[in-house]
């Protein structure tokens, strides 16, 4: 599937400093790693240098996703000094321009690292010299997931179009979007009202962000307007995996105006990918559908969504 | 949030939207707070589902109504819409014998019919086999490219099903324009 002159000049020239993307989702075995290693696989095919890193805690399978042979070097072997770069814990995928970097989940989990060597580690892994570093972040919502989400540049919500996932992508947003207004609140009593405002059950009946900052601006106005301007540089964007039909598809305008209205959020609809045969085909064969399928209409779907997020265009707001 | 007192932030729409807008932001917001809705079943409980709806029912009775709506913008202070509101279609639960056909329609009446009611051209294309070029040619009165009366009547009794209109009245109002080929 060649790329036509312009698409491969206008792409190559928009990013021109490096940017972080990751992909969360708050729930396993959604397809999420497979989101990642295509969107990565597609950034590389229009010509950005990229590392995607393999984050996931436990279940790290990207190379799987890849069709590669557990990596033989790791994040791992670069901590513990047995390279003396983090370049050279990066694996070749076969793919021109597309590295992986596995065992990121471990450095984060690992209880034996202090924190400061993880601080210096994660600056190394942004630091790296290329244009796009894609982070596979795991399931759950540990803080270092999503730290990761929320240093990013670009932070994808993978879910499918079930109501677990949804209510799990839900509380992977609120968890981050917290834990940014905790660390932006300016004293002791608003910390407060955000770890109130996180227990759903709360006493004071903070059911929303909008809620906290409501209440907060009853007693520190400029408090409530630094909470604001953190919300509204919050921006994460939808990616609906596995859609069966259109009402499928509408969901994710759906869950854009409902985090817009309920959560005080600025979301947005990025692309969605369709279920499809070919896919779980190549899945199975551990090859990327990408590669093995490039005529299905998932392949295209990611050719789509992979240019709206390089060029920050959404799906609008569906009606 | 803040505007969502006002009713066409209930619907999700600035002052002055579009008819068009209206209909449409109306099927969305009652899709989104539906009985069977995925996207929001976890952030409101049922009797907030409920209200919501019911809001959404009123914001729509009264901004679907050209003279309500008129008034209701000059009470609180808003321009009226770009487009002037035309008390047509009629709601999309409503069947298509309650929709009062002019005379005469034009290709950009039947547009926004169809926009309205929120078929796409691709759908619409889709299921009557009609090329989209001819539903556009159709849409923008190009009468040098449209085919024969006779075949045209079939396409325009396609596009009126499409949209639950009449399909023979429209049909005769659309061809009503027709230069004479004499």
């Amino acid at each position: 599937m060649a790329l036509t002159v312009s698409e491969t000049l206008s792409v190559g020239r928009a990013a021109k400093r490096r940017q972080i993307w990751s992909v969360g989702g708050g729930k396993g075995g959604i397809g999420k790693s497979l989101i990642a290693a295509s969107l990565g696989w597609q950034l590389a095919r229009m010509g950005q240098r990229v590392v995607l890193v393999d984050a996931d805690l436990g279940g790290a399978n990207l190379h799987t996703c890849l069709g590669l042979p557990s990596p033989a070097r790791t994040l791992a072997d670069f901590i513990q000094r047995r390279l003396d770069t983090i370049e050279e814990a990066l694996t070749e995928t076969g793919a021109p321009g597309l590295r992986l970097l596995s065992g990121a989940g471990d450095l984060l989990t690992a209880a034996n690292i202090k924190h400061m060597q993880k601080v210096r580690v994660l600056n190394k892994i942004r630091g790296l010299d290329v244009d796009v570093v894609l982070i596979d972040i795991g399931a759950g919502t540990s803080f270092n997931s999503l730290d990761f989400f929320l240093l990013s540049d670009v932070a994808v919500l993978a879910v499918v179009p079930e109501p677990s996932s949804i209510e799990n992508g839900y509380r992977f947003i609120k968890s981050a979007l917290y834990r940014r207004l905790r660390a932006a609140a300016p004293h002791a009593g608003v910390r407060n009202l955000v770890d109130t405002a996180l227990d759903p059950k709360n006493d004071l009946g903070l059911r929303t962000p909008v809620d906290l900052v409501a209440r907060v601006e009853q007693e520190d106005v400029e408090a409530a307007a630094a909470l604001r301007r953190e919300m509204g540089s919050f921006h994460p964007r939808f990616v609906i995996n596995e859609v069966r039909d259109d009402r499928d598809v509408a969901i994710g305008h759906q869950l854009v105006a409902a985090c817009g209205r309920h959560l005080g959020l600025r979301a947005s609809y990025a692309g969605y990918v369709h279920f499809e045969d070919a896919v779980w085909r190549a899945v199975r064969r551990r090859r990327l559908f990408m590669a093995d399928a490039p005529t299905s209409r998932a392949a295209e779907e990611i050719r789509q969504l992979t240019r709206g997020l390089l060029k920050g265009e959404t799906l609008g707001p569906g009606y | 949030m803040e505007d969502a007192e006002h009713l066409y932030g209930v619907l999700g729409l600035e002052p002055g939207a579009s008819r068009e807008q209206v209909e449409r932001a109306y099927r969305f917001s009652l899709e989104l707070y539906g009985e069977d809705t995925l996207a929001t079943y976890s952030l409101l409980d049922p009797t907030e589902l409920e209200d919501m709806r019911s809001r959404i029912r009123e914001a729509y009775q009264l901004l679907s109504d050209p003279e309500r709506r008129q008034a209701y913008d000059q009470g609180h202070g808003f321009a009226p819409p770009e487009i002037p509101v035309v008390p047509f279609p009629e709601t999309p639960e409503a069947g298509a014998e309650d929709v009062e056909l002019p005379e005469v329609l034009t290709g950009p009446d039947l547009k926004r019919i169809r926009e309205a009611r929120g078929v796409s051209l691709r759908h619409m294309a889709n299921v009557t086999k009609i090329g989209t070029r001819f539903l556009e040619y159709i849409e923008d009165d190009r009468f040098g490219f449209l085919p024969a009366p006779v075949y045209l009547r079939g396409f325009l009794h396609e596009y009126a099903r499409m949209v639950s209109l009449d399909p023979r009245r429209v049909a005769e109002a659309y061809m009503k324009r027709l230069p004479s080929r004499s």
